[in-house]
C-alpha cells in the first residue's frame, strides 16, 4: 500500500496513451516524456506500457507501507527516501514505512516513478492515463491510498542507466513541415530555424505556448486532424505546440510537426526557457 | 465521380490524405469511404484514423515505415471494388429551447433580427450531417446550419458549459457532450447522454450519422430526464436512406 501524504503540483497516473478512440474525440494522453517513462519501466523490469506516476515541477510525498522497489527517471528533483538522497535512473530498494520526497528540480520539469508490476490505477478505454472526463480523477488526490501488486518477485540484480544531460539541455526542437506549412509567409518559411522562442508559463499537458519577438500569424483553416507535436499558429500570432492531452482536431494552421524525440525534449522545458525549431 | 486527393506524411508515424479544402457532403462521403476502406485493408499497420471535413489522418503503428506506407497507398487503387456497407442513422434529439436552458437564445434571435420562435423553427428544420467527432469526447461537428442564424462566438467564453447544451458558434451548431469551457452561444439543452466511458461504442454518434432537433417543453424535458434515469427512455433512431 502507498499513502499520498501530499500530492505535489500535478501528479498523474500515465501509461503510453489511450489509443484507438481519437475518432471519437478522445485525446491520446500518456506520459509526456516517453523516453523517461519507458526507461523507468525498463529499470524495474516492466513492460513499456505499465502504469507509472508522472510528477510535474513539485513532487508528491508518498509513504510506502510495504517494501518494494522503485526507479525514478526524468527531471532532477533530488528524490529522497527517509531523507537520504537516492540516485536517478536506478532501481532502488524501498523498505517498509519509507517516505519518498522530492526537492526542487535542478533540471527538467517532469519525472517518472515506476514500481515492479506497475501501479494499480483505474483503467478506462484501454488506458490508465488520467484525463478529466474520461477517468474519475484527473490527478492524484491528497490522502489517496493505492495498492501495489505484492506478488511481484523483486529481482536482486541492480539496474542503472546513465542518461545524457542533453535530453534536458538541448534547445533544438526537431520538426517536419506540417500540413499547413505553406500558410507561413514565405520569409518565415526560410528562416523558421533562426527564430528564438520562449516557453510561456501557460504551458501544460495539453499544449505548450511559445512566444517570439517576430510578428507572424496565419489564417484559420477548416477544422482538420491534429496530434501531439502539432505546432499551430493562430491569426493573432500565438504559437502553440500541442502536447499529449490535446484535442484530436483543430482549426488553427498546422505549420510544423515535432519528432517523437523533440516531444520528449520539449516536455522537459519550463517557462522562460528558450528553444529553436530545427526543420528536417 | 472520382475526386482528387493528395497523400503526405504527417510527422514520424502518421500520414494525412487531403481533398479539396471545402465543406461538402459529396466530398466528405469520399473521406468516409476512404476511411472505411483503409481501416479494413490495412488493419495490421494502422492504430487508428481520424476523418474530418476534407482530410483523413492515419496513425500508423511504430514499426511501420511512413514512406513505404505512402507508396503502398499511391500504388493501389484504394477504392477499387469496395463498397461501404455500414449503416447510417438519423437521431431525433429533443431540445428544450426555453430561457432556462437557452441562456443566449434571446440574444441570438435579436442579433439575427428574428423572433425566438423563428429561430427555433430554423434550427429544428434541417437534417444535420455529423461530419466527424472532435473537440470533446463524442462532440459532433454538424453541417447544415441555416445561414440566417449563423452567430459569432461570444467574446468572453464561459468557464463551464453544461453537458447537453445545444449551441451555435459561427456557421456551426453542436451539442456539448461533456461539461466544458466554451464560447458558443447556448440556445437550448437536451436531456440525452451522448458519451459514456463505461461501454463500447462509447459514443452515441458516429461520423456519417445524421441529427434532427425537435423542440420540447420543460415538462417533456423533465419527463425524458426521468425516463433516462429509470432506463426506460429509447432514443428515436432510424436508418438513413440516401
Amino acid at each position: 500500500m502507498i499513502k499520498v501524504i501530499s500530492t505535489g503540483l500535478y501528479t498523474t497516473f500515465q501509461d503510453l496513451g489511450r489509443f484507438k478512440y481519437r475518432n471519437l474525440g478522445v485525446p491520446l494522453s500518456g506520459a509526456m516524456d516517453q523516453y523517461s517513462a519507458r526507461l523507468a519501466n525498463r529499470l524495474v523490469g516492466n513492460k513499456p506500457n505499465a502504469t507509472l506516476l508522472e510528477i510535474t515541477l513539485v513532487g508528491p510525498v508518498l509513504k510506502f507501507d510495504v517494501a518494494t522497489q522503485i526507479a525514478i527517471t526524468g527531471a532532477g528533483f533530488s528524490p529522497t527516501l527517509n531523507n537520504v538522497e537516492i540516485p536517478l535512473n536506478t532501481k532502488v530498494n524501498v523498505l517498509e514505512n519509507n517516505i519518498l520526497k522530492f526537492g526542487l528540480s535542478a533540471f527538467g520539469v517532469r519525472a517518472y516513478i515506476s514500481i515492479p508490476g506497475g501501479f494499480i490505477a483505474e483503467e478506462v478505454m484501454g488506458s490508465t492515463s488520467q484525463y478529466s472526463g474520461i477517468t474519475k480523477n484527473k490527478t492524484l488526490g491528497k490522502e489517496d491510498i493505492f495498492f501495489i501488486k505484492s506478488d511481484i518477485e523483486k529481482s536482486i540484480t541492480t539496474a542503472s542507466v546513465k542518461v545524457s544531460k542533453s535530453k534536458f539541455n538541448d534547445c533544438e526542437i526537431t520538426v517536419f513541415k506540417g500540413p499547413d506549412f505553406y500558410l507561413l509567409p514565405k520569409e518565415f518559411q526560410d528562416k523558421i530555424s533562426h527564430i528564438e522562442l520562449v516557453v510561456n508559463s501557460q504551458s501544460n499537458r495539453m499544449a505548450y505556448m511559445l512566444e517570439s519577438l517576430e510578428n507572424v500569424s496565419a489564417t484559420e483553416i477548416i477544422t482538420a486532424p491534429v496530434q501531439p507535436g502539432t505546432v499551430q499558429l493562430t491569426p493573432s500570432g500565438q504559437c502553440i505546440v500541442l502536447m499529449r492531452d490535446a484535442q484530436t482536431t483543430g482549426g488553427y494552421a498546422r505549420i510544423l510537426q515535432l519528432t517523437d524525440q523533440a516531444m520528449d525534449l520539449l516536455s522537459q522545458k519550463r517557462s522562460g526557457e528558450k528553444i529553436k525549431f530545427l526543420l528536417k | 465521380m472520382k475526386l482528387q486527393y493528395t497523400i503526405e506524411a504527417f510527422g514520424e508515424h502518421a500520414i494525412i490524405i487531403n481533398w479539396e479544402k471545402k465543406i461538402d457532403e459529396v466530398l466528405h462521403n469520399e473521406v468516409l469511404k476512404m476511411n472505411y476502406v483503409v481501416t479494413e485493408r490495412f488493419k495490421d499497420e494502422i492504430i487508428e484514423t481520424v476523418p474530418t471535413y476534407h482530410s483523413l489522418a492515419i496513425y500508423l503503428k511504430n514499426d511501420i515505415e511512413t514512406i513505404d506506407f505512402i507508396k503502398k497507398l499511391e500504388r493501389e487503387d484504394i477504392n477499387k471494388g469496395s463498397k461501404i456497407s455500414t449503416k447510417k442513422y438519423v437521431f431525433t434529439i429533443p431540445v428544450c429551447y426555453t430561457n432556462k436552458y437557452g441562456l443566449d437564445i434571446k440574444e441570438v434571435a435579436y442579433k439575427n433580427k428574428i423572433s425566438v420562435k423563428e429561430l427555433i423553427e430554423l434550427h429544428t428544420k434541417p437534417l444535420y450531417k455529423i461530419y466527424f467527432l472532435g473537440f470533446l469526447p463524442g462532440f459532433p461537428y454538424l453541417g447544415g446550419l441555416d445561414s440566417k442564424i449563423h452567430t459569432p462566438r461570444k467574446i468572453l467564453p464561459r468557464k463551464i458549459i453544461e453537458k447537453g447544451s445545444v449551441a451555435i458558434g459561427g456557421s456551426q451548431t453542436g451539442i456539448y457532450t461533456v461539461n466544458s469551457p466554451g464560447g458558443w452561444n447556448i440556445i437550448g439543452k437536451t436531456p440525452l447522454d451522448f458519451f459514456t466511458v463505461n461501454k463500447p461504442p462509447y459514443s452515441l454518434f458516429q461520423a456519417g450519422d445524421y441529427i434532427k432537433f425537435k423542440a420540447v417543453t420543460i415538462k417533456e424535458f423533465n419527463r425524458i430526464l426521468l425516463a433516462i434515469k429509470k432506463r426506460e427512455y429509447k432514443i428515436t433512431k432510424e436508418v438513413y436512406n440516401d
